[in-house]
């Protein structure tokens, strides 16, 4: 027995010499740049030379988990919090989140927009998070694939009838579906129907929700759909499928095509996703920062915000993780050719003529989860189980007012603004 | 059946057997060191030509992967030492004595495994910050341990039950004390059972990812600091990570592979 109980004592030693050896250094825990490779360059890169910062990262489910725990126990390890503006919002009502008032004047006047600030202050008066970086949705195709656009089409102007064409004639020349979008398990295809198919469409997301406009829209997308790689709905990423070639023509999160135009910057290119009746949905995607009550740190945590907002290090972001500055800065032209193509679609996709943009969903708590499967549950039921357009929207119509109903959520761009909760009509 | 032909079948036998644990894993070596590019290409080549050890090299390069292999090790470690502490003698208790509610006994604990942990994953955080068990590894060993005990004490318990009570008779007839006799002529029979079940509680801690991570923040265990990323990764690092998982288990599992098949009661006899 002895020798167990000599490990037993060594065992514990080591556990608590571990948690006592540490150096007093700022936590900073975030849900974005999570892969490997993204990760290093944070630590490598970003971070370099600030003192010493732990970066952490953590999925969303666990980091709400982990940010209620720590509310709830009334002690903090975590300095800082990155995380896009959809999981900020929570932690404003669970008391995760410290005001940054104090901070806000330095980020104005490195250029972050109005517009920015504003969606950081959470529907309420005080700055809850300072925005840190941007991203979008684009679309990216292999160059063989630009042989059989429609004639008159132009790739950068494309609407919703042309891709259908286009992907049309790719499967007749080709013999396989080659279009391809991010519907697997743990795909953004939500964010496709909220800021892309039913803005193009319909003008709305919540308010039109069950139109004319919209039934229509799903007819021609379950149309479109025959052209659709059948494997989507178990694509999560879209430069897997792209790079294997299985697909030629691809919906997807910047972040999550990456891959696939650094590997490869001479095969592909990029531009906006199409337009429909209404114009060109687009949804600009934010991540910010914010400091919770009681942080073991603050002064640091606010000194690491002020480093990550100067416009040398967005723009070291933009080159080495492809995500986009909020601040005023001048993107260099010697971008490696994967992270230009993400610029150049990105540029195309903001600048359109007919550019439609369109907010995350704002003031829906934690009800963002069963909002994004109202409209995954109606996509599926329509598009991929065949039923009617008009019966399956009615149904769901209940679910989401139920949602809008119990979060009281006023309309966000592009529904027009209401008094109260946004009313389906 | 001729002996030959029943020969022919045994060996198929254990050749499909030993097929079907191996090919994944070779698959899997193959695209860890197969690089970016060997991942995509199409048909696969099945010998290592362009073996590489960039994409492993970066892995291992990640910030944090020594230490949280380190952390993974010791809580597996850990949960190995307390879940035989505990379960060995809740499985002998169950084995030797008669008492009002063993069969009740027997059943209520396997119930530690029938709460989803993602559901006693907020309270059970708030009690370890208050506890100060935060971010220890002994905290996540504590989980585990909560964890791999049913496997420990139902294991244990048929392997005592196995141990011929004369034996342990004739020991305290020869003068020895209750506790002399489990250790003189229990335990060295026992020891290969009980080294199984510990291996059972060393494969659920290492495997175990939901606890691990949101009981820590910089001591993560390797499979938390790993899986947590790789699921996002570009394939080929999935491959690397994959391997680097797996990696530890069968080494693990190989080194103590006679006393597995005491499980099965086979080197006993």
């Amino acid at each position: 027995m002895k020798p167990i109980a000599a490990w037993l004592a060594g065992a514990a030693l080591a556990a608590i010499w571990t948690t006592a050896g540490l150096a007093q250094d700022v936590i900073f825990l975030s849900t974005q740049l999570r892969p490997v490779e993204e990760a290093t360059k944070v630590r490598q890169v970003i971070l370099k030379g600030v003192g010493p910062v732990t970066y952490a990262v953590e999925e969303p489910s666990p980091f709400q988990t982990r940010m209620d725990a720590e509310t709830q126990a009334g002690k903090r390890t975590i300095s800082l919090v990155g995380a896009l503006h959809g999981e900020l919002q929570p932690l404003v009502n669970s008391k995760g989140l410290s005001p940054v008032d104090d901070l806000s004047a330095k980020a104005k006047e490195r250029g972050v927009p109005d517009a920015l600030m504003a969606l950081g202050k959470l529907g309420g008066e005080q700055q809850m998070y300072i925005p840190w970086m941007q991203a979008t949705y684009i679309m990216a195709a292999h160059k063989s694939a630009l042989a059989h656009l429609p004639a008159g089409a132009d790739v950068n102007t494309l609407t919703y009838d042309q891709l259908k064409a286009w992907a049309k004639a790719v499967q007749e020349k080709t013999g396989k579906r080659a279009l391809g979008f991010p519907a697997g398990p743990k795909g953004l295809m939500a964010r496709f129907f909220q800021g892309y198919l039913y803005p193009s469409y319909t003008g709305g997301v919540v308010s039109t929700f069950k139109s004319a406009d919209a039934e229509a829209m799903w007819t021609a997308f379950k149309d479109l759909w025959q052209h659709v790689n059948p494997n989507s709905t178990s694509y999560d990423f879209m430069q897997e499928p792209l790079m294997a070639g299985e697909v030629l023509i691809a919906f997807d999160h910047v972040a999550r095509l990456k891959e696939a135009l650094n590997a490869a910057p001479n095969d592909f290119v990029t531009f906006p996703a199409p337009a429909g009746p209404k114009g060109r949905g687009f949804m600009p995607v934010i991540a910010g920062l914010g400091i919770p009550p009681g942080a073991p740190n603050r002064a640091a945590a606010a000194g690491l915000i002020e480093h990550l907002l100067k416009p040398e290090t967005q723009v070291a972001m933009a080159r080495e993780l492809g995500f986009f500055p909020v601040v005023k800065a001048e993107l260099p032209s010697d971008l490696p050719g994967g992270v230009k193509l993400l610029v150049e679609g990105v540029a195309k996709t903001q600048t359109a003529k007919d550019a439609l943009p369109s907010l995350l969903p704002v003031g829906l708590g934690a009800k963002g989860g069963e909002f994004n499967k109202v409209y995954m549950d109606t996509f599926q039921r329509i598009v991929l189980r065949g039923e009617a357009p008009r019966a399956a929207l009615d149904a769901q119509a209940a679910t989401l007012a139920a949602i809008i109903t119990e979060t009281k959520a006023p309309c966000w761009a592009p529904d027009k603004a209401s008094n109260g909760p946004c009313p389906i009509n | 059946m001729s002996v030959g032909l029943r020969r022919v079948v045994l060996w198929s036998g254990v050749v499909t057997l030993c097929l079907w644990v191996l090919v994944p894993i070779y698959l899997i070596a193959l695209g860890a060191f197969g690089g970016r590019a060997g991942v995509f290409r199409w048909p696969k080549s099945l010998l290592p030509w362009d073996a590489t050890l960039a994409s492993m090299q970066t892995f291992l390069a990640v910030e944090g992967v020594g230490r949280a292999a380190v952390n993974g090790a010791l809580v597996a470690a850990l949960t190995m030492l307390l879940s035989l502490a505990l379960g060995a003698p809740a499985g002998y208790a169950l084995a030797r004595y008669a008492f009002r509610g063993a069969n009740l006994f027997r059943l209520l604990v396997i119930l530690t495994r029938a709460f989803p942990l993602a559901i006693l994953a907020l309270p059970l955080t708030v009690t370890f910050i208050r506890v100060g068990l935060y971010d220890t590894p002994l905290g996540v060993a504590l989980v585990h341990t909560a964890l791999a005990l049913p496997f420990a004490a139902l294991v244990s318990a048929s392997l005592f039950m196995g141990i011929p009570r004369e034996l342990e008779e004739a020991a305290w007839v020869f003068g020895c004390s209750r506790l002399q006799a489990f250790r003189k002529v229990v335990l060295p029979l026992a020891l290969p059972g009980l080294a199984a079940a510990a291996i059972f509680a060393f494969v659920i801690s290492w495997n175990e990812v939901f606890a691990a991570s949101v009981l820590t923040v910089r001591n993560k265990t390797l499979t938390a600091y790993l899986l947590t990323v790789l699921a996002e990764s570009p394939l080929h690092y999935r491959f690397a990570g994959g391997f680097l998982l797996i990696l530890p288990s069968i080494v693990f599992i190989f080194a103590v592979r006679k006393y597995l098949f005491a499980m099965w009661g086979v080197s006993n006899k």
